[in-house]
């Protein structure tokens, strides 16, 4: 065990309030838990060793910082500074059927149902969700009552200080038929750490949208996690983007728990430098007639790394299941490096389940095209580089998220290329 | 016109595809103004001339020249062949999904404009210039937006490739099988845009399999391409005359060539 973990665990332990069950849960399984080591298959690419050596440390005073402001989006904003819960910067009223409150604040029967779906949906295996359900001091519950559509979205942002060690938690959970978008952001500053959780109950014929930011770049440090489970005709359309650091790490898992639900994840990463990026997806269809399409791409230059693991898990009684996972990713550098590992485990047998993972160079033949119009190989490279990416970009469902998302990723791409 | 300079000479070209000899000698002289059909049976080698004058990877000239405008087009990289004027409108438009359609021809033309020494043209002008032209072959405006041809249906492919033609001006335009695919309506569009294209310092060549075409865009010359050489030259007429003989000819006889010219 490091030393780093040994500390967590001992922090921990001072806490003690309505989560104290999970707590303690997490704790024992913590204790039975081995620090995972290039051996570990699920940290085989990710070695922890930015967790083992990092300076960050828990900021207790109150640090004012406020999320990005994205123009033409207005969110309901729910922010986390240095892993504190800052209640001044939710609006004062709240649209009908919408609550957002901290655990500790519900009622009895209230915080009964939250703690009952408290790590329902995280699975267990992961050490860094372990860390998080024993230290993530101010959870956050959120749910949206019975066939309310909610059309502001909600911006859940993490915000760290230089220095700052951070975990982040909460609870989504959508009524039957309501609707909601939810906007995960991660903006931190230098050395940090953050740990940021979120589970989504989505209920029958209820509809998530979702996004993931993880723009952070440089020295910081990001584990964490989007965990979905999908009733009935539920559906969830998420969108990931990621620019990596010395350390990211997002696991998303998706859980069709109901039948005939659908899943849409689009995720895109760019990364550069030294940086790191890993996300482990993992798809659950566990009843019949669900519906899963994924599309992971990747471009990776300089010193970059990437890491995907997809895996696709059909249950025995999930017959008549739709699951595609595609995932392409582009070399920029002979020293970059991508590990992408689909996996698929189907046992049913009347099922439709592709797969298919390419790392490839440029497209020859729209290079070619691009070039007998007049446009230079240099400058055609980078439109179709771009291309590759805005695909997905153009898929995003808010308008007002793509158009602001569009230039940075323009930006980082100009950079990207010039290596 | 003869004495007016040539815009394109081609002689005795020699070249190959993947060590495959596919043209294989063969000789085309292009006035400004000019309209040339070549036509011939498959595999004559119609489409590798496209690619070959406009520098595609994998294809190697072995000997003689090509000049445009008096330069030498085989010493230029793909894209300055483009901006010394050549355009090759092709058979399959590739799509680029990502890449707007929008973008991509800014992109050309700003390339373009940039090698004549020319101002870049603002965003609002070009929307402009490009929603005209988007008018003019038929196409919806909201075909700017989408990817480059992504989904396009195969006329609204070749529709695109003459917007671009119409937006970037060329000198010569280079047409591969524009009406393969396309149905009456469609193939009127493309020959009123490519009509009206038409002038005194703009040439085409129109590569097609069949006649049809022809009755749209009227040639001023057609030949006849068979086994990567012209094999017959004669003015439009010839093009009737295929139509009604077809190409067997071609494999039974000698070449003679009394028409040349």
């Amino acid at each position: 065990m490091s030393e780093w973990l040994e500390s967590a665990i001992a922090r921990a332990q001072g806490i003690n309030d309505w989560l104290a069950p999970k707590r303690a849960h997490a704790l024992e399984l913590l204790a039975n838990t081995k620090w995972p080591t290039r051996k570990t298959e699920a940290w085989r690419y990710t070695p922890l060793r930015p967790i083992e050596r990092t300076q960050a440390k828990v900021i207790s005073e109150k640090v004012a910082l406020t999320p990005v402001s994205i123009a033409d989006l207005s969110a309901i904003e729910l922010v986390f500074v240095n892993g504190q819960f800052d209640s001044a910067q939710l609006p004062e009223t709240l649209p009908e059927g919408l609550s957002i409150s901290l655990g500790g604040d519900l009622d009895a029967a209230e915080q009964a149902e939250a703690l009952s779906g408290f790590s329902a949906i995280k699975p267990e295996r992961h050490i860094f969700g372990l860390v998080n359900d024993a230290l993530a001091q101010d959870v956050v519950v959120v749910s949206v009552a019975e066939g309310v559509e909610v059309t502001l979205p909600i911006r859940i942002s993490s915000l760290l200080s230089q220095g700052a060690e951070s975990h982040t938690r909460v609870q989504v959970a959508l009524a039957t038929g309501s609707k909601l978008t939810v906007i995960e952001d991660l903006q931190a500053q230098g050395e940090s750490l953050n740990t940021a959780f979120v589970e989504y109950n989505i209920a029958a014929n209820a509809r998530l949208e979702h996004y993931r930011f993880a723009l952070q770049t440089g020295s910081n440090v990001a584990v964490g996690g989007s965990h979905f489970n999908l009733h009935d005709h539920a559906k969830m359309n998420s969108t990931i983007v990621g620019f990596g650091s010395e350390l990211s790490r997002l696991d998303t898992d998706i859980i069709h728990a109901g039948e005939f639900a659908d899943a849409k994840l689009n995720a895109m990463y760019l990364l550069d430098g030294k940086e790191l990026f890993d996300l482990h997806a993992t798809v659950e269809h566990a009843m019949p007639n669900g519906k899963t399409e994924e599309n992971v791409r990747c471009i990776v230059a300089d010193r970059s790394r990437a890491v995907f693991n997809g895996r696709i898990h059909i249950h025995r009684d999930a017959q008549k299941t739709l699951a595609e996972l595609n995932n392409r990713n582009l070399l920029l550098s002979d020293k970059a490096e991508i590990n992408t590992k689909p996996e698929l485990e189907i046992y049913a047998d009347d099922v439709k389940c592709a797969h298919g993972a390419t790392v490839a160079q440029i497209d020859k033949q729209a290079l070619y095209y691009l070039q007998t119009r007049g446009v230079s190989r240099s400058k055609a490279q980078v439109m179709l580089n771009f291309g590759f990416i805005n695909e997905l970009i153009d898929l995003m469902p808010n308008a007002a998220l793509a158009e602001w998302i569009r230039p940075i990723i323009r930006e980082r791409f100009a950079q990207m290329e010039v290596k | 016109m003869s004495n007016t300079k040539s815009l394109l000479t081609i002689k005795d070209l020699h070249a190959s595809v993947e060590e495959k000899q596919i043209i294989k000698g063969l000789d085309l002289d292009v006035k400004p103004g000019e309209v040339h059909a070549i036509m011939g049976p498959n595999g004559a080698g119609k489409s590798t001339l496209g690619y070959v004058l406009s520098g595609r990877d994998g294809y190697s000239v072995e000997s003689g020249s090509v000049m445009l405008d008096e330069e030498d087009l085989l010493e230029m990289e793909t894209e300055d062949r483009a901006r010394a004027g050549l355009f090759l409108a092709f058979q399959y438009p590739v799509e680029i999904p990502g890449v707007s359609n929008l973008e991509f021809l800014k992109a050309s033309v700003d390339a373009q404009r940039e090698a004549r020494g020319e101002d870049a043209i603002t965003s609002a002008d070009f929307l402009k210039e490009a929603k005209a032209a988007c008018k003019q072959v038929n196409l919806p405006v909201a075909f700017l937006k989408r990817g480059v041809n992504e989904g396009f249906s195969g006329g609204e492919k070749k529709r695109n490739e003459l917007m671009q033609m119409l937006l970037l001006k060329p000198k010569l335009c280079i047409l591969d099988e524009t009406d393969s695919g396309l149905d009456i309506d469609a193939l009127q569009v493309v020959a009123e845009g490519v009509n009206s294209q038409r002038s005194a310092d703009r040439s085409f060549i129109v590569v097609t399999h069949y006649q049809r075409l022809l009755d749209y865009i009227k040639p001023d010359f057609v030949h006849v391409l068979s086994d990567g050489k012209i094999v017959k030259s004669g003015d439009a007429s010839l093009a009737l005359e295929l139509e009604a003989q077809g190409y067997a000819w071609l494999q039974k006889e000698p070449v003679e060539d009394e028409l040349e010219g």
